[in-house]
């Protein structure tokens, strides 16, 4: 049996538990690292680099999907699977872009998990629903993002209603280049208060409503 | 394992010994299979519970829950077919000596007195750690409510509405008309001024409010409003 280290990231406690049950049922298949929210899983994954990344798209701090851009823009062979409440085809034409090889929903049977997880381990893909057209022209309002991946994460941080000093150190980085970053944003979206940008950020799935 | 006849004396201080010899049956009903196992995962590490029975549908989960008659059902609110609060109180009402801990993907807000009210004694967001779930499990098995420390905020600011001389009626624990005008007026981007001026009321009396109906909502920020109020469909995103 082949051994496969899996790193997953939900913030349900019960969640990973799940899927650490579901997982750790196949021989030679662990769970090396758990995570509960994006950030930690970009971290974890630097330090235990698993074999597949295993990540909800719903998280505080850093969503899935952003997750999955800097995970797969860093050291990453290591595939990664999105796990999403929501069934929608956009979403995982999102996960996709994000660098994502699968997309299963949280409603699908243990075993299409499993599928999912041995399919990309394989270097293939594994959707379990249609993804949109992959015609490469632009589906009407399917723009990719317009902000770096450093703004997304402000975005969101600001869109869960953190100040920017308590963003500065969450992310180890001045208040000023927080503040920077906010004022760039701002301008470049045409945003000019926190309750426009937590609706942008909602539109855009950076959060959950 | 028969159950033991005599009653703990009322000096007793150590646990009931009829729940002590007696594993807690426990109900779980969610309609994410994976939910569904970490849970039942979690049951069987603990030596005092045992799952006897899963369910994926509300109106499985009364049907189960009549069949297998649990101590404890672990109760999903949003799951297919039946309303969860109903669920509730089916359940309550046909036994009363089974308790329901409500586990939920979605902050309690103003759904908390409803849930509460429909029978539940334990309100446990999925986002918190195990160990709450187990806690809550074992408070409910003796019948005495459990609240995680985020339940007990919420809870107290309600009790504490800013402004209330006693104890407010229960119906003003929802928001009021004005309060929900507010929040959509917030969520718009309106300063408390424009809100003001609109509204035709003092920049003070927005300002009350406003705090009100963040206590209300267990919300910190202007960004808690907003989220909330896209949920709610109060504006769009």
């Amino acid at each position: 049996m082949k051994s496969l280290r899996i790193l997953i990231a939900d913030d349900h406690a019960l969640v990973r538990q799940g899927l650490r049950s579901v997982l750790e049922a196949r021989a030679g298949w662990t769970v090396c690292g758990e995570a509960e929210n994006g950030r930690e899983a970009v971290k974890l994954g630097l330090k235990l680099l698993p074999d597949i990344f295993l990540l909800d798209v719903t998280m505080p701090e850093l969503n899935g999907l952003d997750a999955a851009r800097q995970i797969s823009r860093s050291a990453g062979k290591a595939p990664i699977l999105i796990l999403t409440m929501h069934d929608s085809e956009e979403l995982c034409g999102e996960a996709v872009q994000a660098g994502a090889s699968g997309c299963v929903l949280k409603s699908d049977s243990p075993r299409q998990l499993l599928a999912a997880v041995e399919a990309i381990a394989a270097g293939g893909t594994y959707f379990t629903r249609t993804l949109p057209s992959q015609s490469g022209g632009l589906r009407q309002g399917a723009v990719p993002p317009r902000l770096s991946a450093r703004e997304r994460e402000i975005v969101q941080l600001l869109a869960e209603g953190h100040t920017g000093k308590e963003i500065a150190s969450r992310l180890g980085i001045a208040f000023k280049t927080v503040d920077a970053h906010r004022t760039n944003i701002m301008r470049r979206l045409n945003i000019h208060a926190v309750a426009d940008l937590v609706r942008y950020a909602v539109r855009e799935r950076i959060i959950q409503a | 394992m028969f159950a033991v006849q005599s009653r703990a004396p009322l000096s007793a201080v150590g646990p009931n010994p009829d729940t002590a010899m007696k594993a807690i049956r426990v109900l779980v009903a969610d309609d994410h299979e994976v939910v569904r196992e970490g849970v039942r995962a979690l049951i069987a590490r603990q030596p005092d519970m045992e799952v006897c029975g899963l369910a994926s549908t509300g109106r499985e989960s009364v049907e189960l829950a009549g069949k297998t008659k649990p101590d404890v059902v672990v109760l999903d609110l949003t799951m297919p077919e039946l309303d969860g609060l109903e669920v509730i109180r089916h359940i309550r009402k046909a036994l009363p000596n089974t308790e329901v801990v409500v586990f939920s993907a979605h902050p309690p807000e103003d759904l908390i007195e409803e849930v509460f009210d429909a029978g539940a004694k334990s309100y446990i967001e999925k986002t918190s750690a195990s160990k709450d779930l187990v806690s809550a499990i074992r408070s409910l098995a003796e019948h005495k409510p459990f609240f995680t420390s985020e339940t007990s905020e919420l809870l107290f600011a309600k009790f504490l509405v800013p402004g209330a001389k006693q104890r407010p009626d229960r119906k003003e624990q929802k928001l009021t008309v004005r309060e929900r005008e507010i929040v959509r007026l917030l969520a718009q981007s309106n300063s408390n001024k424009d809100i003001a001026t609109t509204l035709g009321i003092s920049i003070r009396t927005v300002e009350t409010h406003r705090a009100t109906l963040m206590h209300k909502l267990g919300v910190h920020s202007v960004a808690g409003v907003v989220r909330y109020a896209i949920r709610h469909h109060i504006i769009e995103p």
